[in-house]
């Protein structure tokens, strides 16, 4: 491990407690919504480990979702699989799809990588509409889902804990000299090579760690909501947000993705009564490429440096 | 026997061949350097040696054959690589750029810190400092810092006096020197400057187009009228 302080740790447990005492200080409906937030996070942080340390840009994260998400559905839902057999084999399944997507990486790279991903997320979304439609719900989707918990307090702090459990996981994770690695290789691979390491087997980690986060986010995420739909997941708005979030948060953080996923979560309910049609997702188009052009470090640098000012820091 | 000996090695970029039937070799605790202007083919030699171009001929390390081996297989065997300077981790502090290195050294990641910090103490004073943020010279010692992780007994470093102040360059000089005399590694420079080569080179090769068009002492070369005036200045 190395560059943390005793700060890090405060500000984590800052974090945990105020997260614990969320629910006597807030409505239900505002619950409701950090719950969708803590989701978010949840899938930022995988798109993140990916992405943000590695500069493999993928615009198929759903992909993996998806495959978590209908994997654990169905299984509960077609075949009576109890929860707690179902989540793990639907983590390891999209550990598998991880495989799958990180195998055009070992040829591309950049734009060309970016758009097979997207390949990946169109595919998966027209194969779960034609291929079994009485498994996957077709058109449809699936409800009546198992749920593991009901009542808005208790799905917080499900949803909560496992952010918690997932963000400071990836944390120490980052903190180690594997971390440390996989950040390097999205400043420059051909360095990293250059240093003895095997940026094919840092990379695969990278796309198995992202899937296996992934999988555990979409496996809970369709037992919380209790029903799926493929063109909601596989939305190409649903891609952005978790993208966006992550970059007006700040990448390669995991702190950022957080952030950016409770900012983003919070703007598009803001907007709401105002803009209660897709026409919000402009708006915080607009909102997140003003912070980009402004902090392309993100909303974590912006906080940084006003942390910086109060304290007199250089 | 040489420690590192390249025998007709011929480079490839794809259909491209970037070096030409090229043939050196390094004794133990030698310092040479290959001398050359841009293009000439420098950065892909040593790119070769670290097993990252495609290439024929046969490159030697201690007799042994290690065209075959992985980057990482040769690091492990005991290459250091300090590219130039710009191919530092820009948004990674001084320590973690250094730990980069280490990867392949985990069980000596202190020691060799010492020896790093004891050559360059800047880098120990701005562990905690990005890279991106600190001068030219700087950010060589970095460079030549990551590859020390290694713990490297033959360490090849691309251009290291690229864009600096005479004043730096004379500190990067004594600290190869110090590798090689103190840390007893056998160092292979590539340089622009060939007045930087000659104080600290005991043979030069010179490359031109991909193929070593002169070899020797600094003093065989520079009784070459051409070459004393293309790379050494009158």
């Amino acid at each position: 491990m190395t560059g943390i302080r005793w700060y890090h740790l405060a500000l984590w447990i800052a974090f945990v407690a105020i997260m614990f005492v969320m629910p006597q200080l807030v409505s239900k409906g505002t619950l409701r919504i950090i719950i969708m937030a803590n989701f978010l996070a949840i899938f930022a942080i995988s798109w993140d480990v990916l992405s943000g340390r590695t500069g493999y840009i993928s615009f198929g994260h759903p992909f993996l979702i998806g495959i978590g998400a209908y994997t654990s559905a169905i299984l509960t839902k077609r075949f009576d699989v109890p929860l707690e057999v179902a989540m793990p084999i639907a983590v390891l399944m999209t550990m598998i799809g991880g495989i799958i997507v990180f195998l055009p990486a070992l040829r591309i790279k950049g734009s060309y990588f970016a758009l097979v991903t997207l390949a990946f997320m169109e595919l998966i979304y027209q194969l779960v509409q034609v291929i079994r439609p009485d498994l996957t719900g077709g058109t449809r989707g699936m409800s009546g889902i198992k749920t593991i918990t009901r009542g808005a307090v208790s799905n917080y702090y499900l949803s909560a804990s496992l952010l918690i459990a997932i963000a400071f996981s990836m944390w120490l994770l980052m903190k180690t000299q594997l971390g440390i690695a996989l950040s390097a290789i999205g400043m420059n691979e051909e360095s990293v090579r250059g240093s003895g390491l095997s940026t094919t087997k840092l990379k695969l980690f990278a796309f198995l760690t992202s899937a296996f986060v992934a999988g555990i986010g979409g496996a809970f995420y369709v037992h919380y909501l209790g029903s799926i739909a493929p063109r909601a997941l596989f939305d190409i708005n649903f891609l952005f947000t978790i993208i966006v979030a992550a970059l007006i948060g700040g990448a390669s953080t995991i702190i950022g993705p957080i952030i950016g996923a409770f900012f983003l979560t919070f703007l598009l309910e803001f907007l709401r009564p105002y803009l209660p049609g897709a026409e919000r997702y402009f708006i915080y188009g607009m909102v997140a490429l003003l912070l980009y052009m402004y902090q392309p470090k993100g909303l974590i640098a912006l906080m940084h440096t006003g942390w910086n000012k109060l304290t007199g820091a250089r | 026997m040489a420690f590192l000996e390249l025998k007709s090695l011929n480079a490839f970029y794809g259909k491209a061949q970037a070096l030409h039937d090229v043939s050196l070799h390094v004794k133990p605790g030698e310092i040479i350097a290959i001398v050359g202007a841009n293009g000439a083919g420098k950065s892909t030699l040593l790119d070769s040696v670290m097993g990252m171009t495609t290439t024929t001929g046969d490159i030697l390390m201690e007799g042994k054959s290690i065209n075959q081996l992985s980057t990482a297989e040769i690091v492990q065997s005991g290459v250091g690589y300090a590219p130039e300077r710009f191919n530092l981790f820009p948004y990674m502090s001084v320590r973690d750029n250094l730990l980069v290195g280490a990867y392949t050294s985990r069980e000596s990641i202190e020691s060799n810190l010492a020896i790093v910090h004891k050559l360059f103490p800047k880098l120990k004073e701005r562990q905690h400092q990005e890279t991106s943020t600190q001068s030219g010279g700087e950010r060589q010692m970095v460079s030549l810092g990551r590859a020390l992780m290694t713990s490297p007994r033959l360490l090849l470093v691309d251009e290291p006096t690229i864009g600096l102040a005479p004043k730096v360059c004379g500190e990067i000089a004594v600290a190869l020197k110090r590798m090689c005399d103190e840390l007893g590694a056998t160092i292979v420079i590539t340089e622009q400057n060939a007045n930087f080569a000659m104080t600290l080179a005991s043979r030069l090769y010179v490359l031109e187009s991909g193929v070593v068009k002169a070899e020797g002492t600094v003093d065989e070369l520079r009784g070459d009228a051409r070459l004393t005036e293309a790379y050494f200045g009158a």
